[in-house]
């Protein structure tokens, strides 16, 4: 049967015989037993507490029943006890076995060398040391939550989390009461039989007394130094991300305002921090270890895509579908490519270039186009230097073709045709 | 959605300035008929005016565009969504598209050619960029090492037609649809048929390198 009970229940209606038993969790002191318990039976919450407390007088028998119900009852609104859920859980399941092994020798040695309780206590102790691992291991996400609350307001001994002198006085006095206890325990050591049972007993009282009386600043140190150390980690982020503003855009931004009268100028600066940022969001961590030698055919195509647009103001926009390593004959394309754009850019007239690039198993294609003003191919003079033998000249001699295209109505096309070798696919 | 009538858009940015451009762009074109910022404010509106096109930002908090799309697609299947990127990264709009979005443009589109393909996705045509070609022509790319990994291909999604490879291609050159069919001596009608095939092969096939390329960014 699953079902929550606060949502059934109505809280304070004491005496309600067909409640189920559990473990209550608002108002809990520690599992939430005594108060379920308490809900349980219609009685107040103090008396099962006292009865608990006297019951833990008899040979820890209090304790004793306190663990084995804070592991069996499930939690208001939880299905299943934390038993349940550990002994489902295999690793959970291992953790509990070796436990059990070292509290079981533990107990061995303890009755052996005779501590001075009774040996039922001992067995009774051993148990809620096992059901205590049960708890931590077992305990929902929920309760986890509000026992590490617990043990965090228990070792600054803020009880109700009013810190103040009630709370210091009570640290104190509860370590000062551990130290006293030590120290005469250590003190009858001499001329005693087992006089290491006191010893033992001693440091641990002391320790706890030390522990009581120094935890709370312990604590706050430590969680101070994490706190600190976040701190840090976000400065340095910020840091990083204010330098590279700074020394980027900040400094286009200047730039663009003294180069405010020239629009082509502006632009440029613009698409160039553009890139520049766009590069920079997509791999901060590469960003500025430029690349001395790209080594393929399409970083080279981007190369010469923010050459000329750094150059000349006009946006390049390079489509490149597939990717080849560069070897001779693709560096002479892309110079071609190069000289292409690079004309476009100069003479067409429009702020606008594509670039394509295509690479097939058998042939890489280039096309360079732009909507501007065209020219008559046929017209220009043999001797200039620019498209006969930078393009057609230079695709020729590595075994490519170059066809240009233009018209005062459709603008220049300049198509590159270059084979591939097979062996690279 | 008549003929002569102009086609109803829904503005979706979550930049003020942006829609305001937009607005300023559109006006006299087209009937804008709202505008939101934000994901949950935009599925109602939509919902609610159920426009002829969404003019949906691809990069917004709270899901982005992707949200506003898979909402309302189950409620309005109707209404068509022309994505809008700032990058034109293929990789930021190619979830979009395949979410079912007719096409994307980029921000940086001139008025003219925004009215253009509004509508042109009113009609219910696909809007390619140039960038979306190139994408397209890489992932249904018959590389042979590639086809050995991959699963039998259903010839019907998983490969272009040679026509539509040439479109594409043109697309990628920087060739307008009109360029296109005086380049290939066809109707721009043909044109658009053929783009429009593109992207339901697009949307609906799940090649290899397709998937593969998408998860590897995460868009899946």
């Amino acid at each position: 049967m699953k079902f929550s009970a606060t949502s059934i229940l109505r809280p304070d209606t004491p005496g309600r015989p067909q409640r189920p038993l559990r473990r209550k969790a608002d108002g809990a002191l520690l599992g939430g037993v005594c108060s379920g318990f308490a809900r349980r039976l219609g009685i107040s919450t103090r008396s099962v507490r006292i009865f608990t407390v006297i019951l833990a007088l008899f040979f820890a028998l209090g304790v004793a029943a306190y663990m084995t119900l804070w592991i069996l009852l499930p939690r208001q609104g939880e299905a299943t006890s934390i038993l349940t859920r550990t002994v489902n859980d295999r690793r959970d399941k291992e953790i509990l076995f070796a436990v059990a092994i070292a509290v079981l020798t533990l107990l061995i040695a303890f009755i052996t060398m005779g501590v001075g309780l009774p040996g039922v206590t001992l067995w009774f102790l051993a148990l809620c040391c096992l059901a205590a691992v049960m708890v931590w291991r077992g305990a929902s996400n929920d309760e986890k939550e509000s026992l590490s609350q617990l043990s965090t307001d228990l070792a600054k001994l803020r009880i109700g989390r009013n810190d103040g002198w009630r709370a210091v006085a009570l640290r104190t006095g509860f370590g000062i009461v551990f130290i006293i206890w030590g120290i005469s325990l250590m003190s009858r050591v001499s001329g005693e039989n087992g006089a290491a049972k006191f010893v033992l007993g001693g440091a641990c009282a002391l320790v706890l007394g030390l522990f009581v009386l120094f935890a709370p600043w312990w604590i706050r140190t430590f969680q101070d130094l994490s706190t600190e150390r976040r701190a840090r980690m976000r400065a340095q982020d910020r840091a990083d991300m204010a330098a590279h503003v700074h020394d980027s855009v900040m400094q286009t931004l200047s730039l663009i305002q003294r180069a405010a009268d020239d629009p082509q100028e502006v632009t440029r600066l613009a698409r160039q921090q553009e890139r520049d940022l766009r590069s920079w969001l997509a791999n901060p961590e590469k960003f500025g270890a430029q690349s001395t030698s790209s080594r393929t055919l399409s970083q080279s195509i981007l190369d010469v895509e923010s050459e000329v647009e750094d150059n000349y103001g006009v946006s390049v926009d390079a489509v490149i579908v597939g990717d080849a390593p560069l070897d001779d004959s693709l560096l002479a394309l892309i110079a071609a490519c190069r000289e292409a754009t690079l004309n476009a850019a100069k003479w067409s007239g429009t702020r606008e270039v594509a670039v394509f690039v295509e690479v097939e198993h058998d042939k890489v294609s280039v096309f360079v186009r732009d909507t501007g003003c065209g020219f008559d191919p046929t017209a220009v003079a043999a001797d200039r230097q620019g498209v006969t033998g930078s393009i057609i000249e230079r695709m020729r001699r590595h075994g490519g073709t170059a066809t240009i295209t233009s018209s005062p109505e459709t603008g220049t096309e300049v198509e590159l045709q270059l084979p591939r070798a097979s062996h690279s696919s | 959605m008549n003929v002569n009538q102009r086609p109803t858009v829904f503005l979706v940015d979550d930049h003020a300035l942006i829609r305001a451009g937009l607005r300023a762009e559109l006006s006299g074109h087209v009937d804008v008929i709202g505008e939101a910022d934000e994901v949950a404010a935009a599925i109602e509106m939509i919902i609610e005016r159920s426009p002829d096109v969404v003019l949906l930002d691809v990069h917004m908090p709270e899901g982005g565009g992707l949200a506003v799309l898979r909402a309302v697609t189950k409620v309005r299947p109707n209404v068509k969504f022309l994505a809008l990127s700032v990058s034109d990264a293929a990789e930021d709009v190619i979830a979009v598209v395949r979410a079912g979005a007719r096409g994307y443009v980029t921000k940086s589109i001139e008025g003219p050619e925004l009215v253009e393909a509004i509508t042109r996705t009113a009609a219910g045509d696909a809007v390619f960029s140039r960038r979306l070609a190139g994408f397209v022509l890489d992932a249904f790319a018959n590389r042979p090492q590639e086809n050995s990994f991959a699963p039998a291909l259903d010839p019907e999604l998983d490969q272009l037609t040679p026509r539509e490879i040439e479109v594409l291609r043109l697309i990628a050159r920087g060739y307008s649809y009109r360029d296109i069919a005086g380049q290939l001596e066809i109707a721009v009608k043909t044109v658009e048929s053929h783009v429009s095939a593109v992207l339901r092969k697009l949307q609906l096939s799940n090649r290899y390198q397709l998937t593969n390329w998408a998860t590897e960014r995460h868009l899946l």
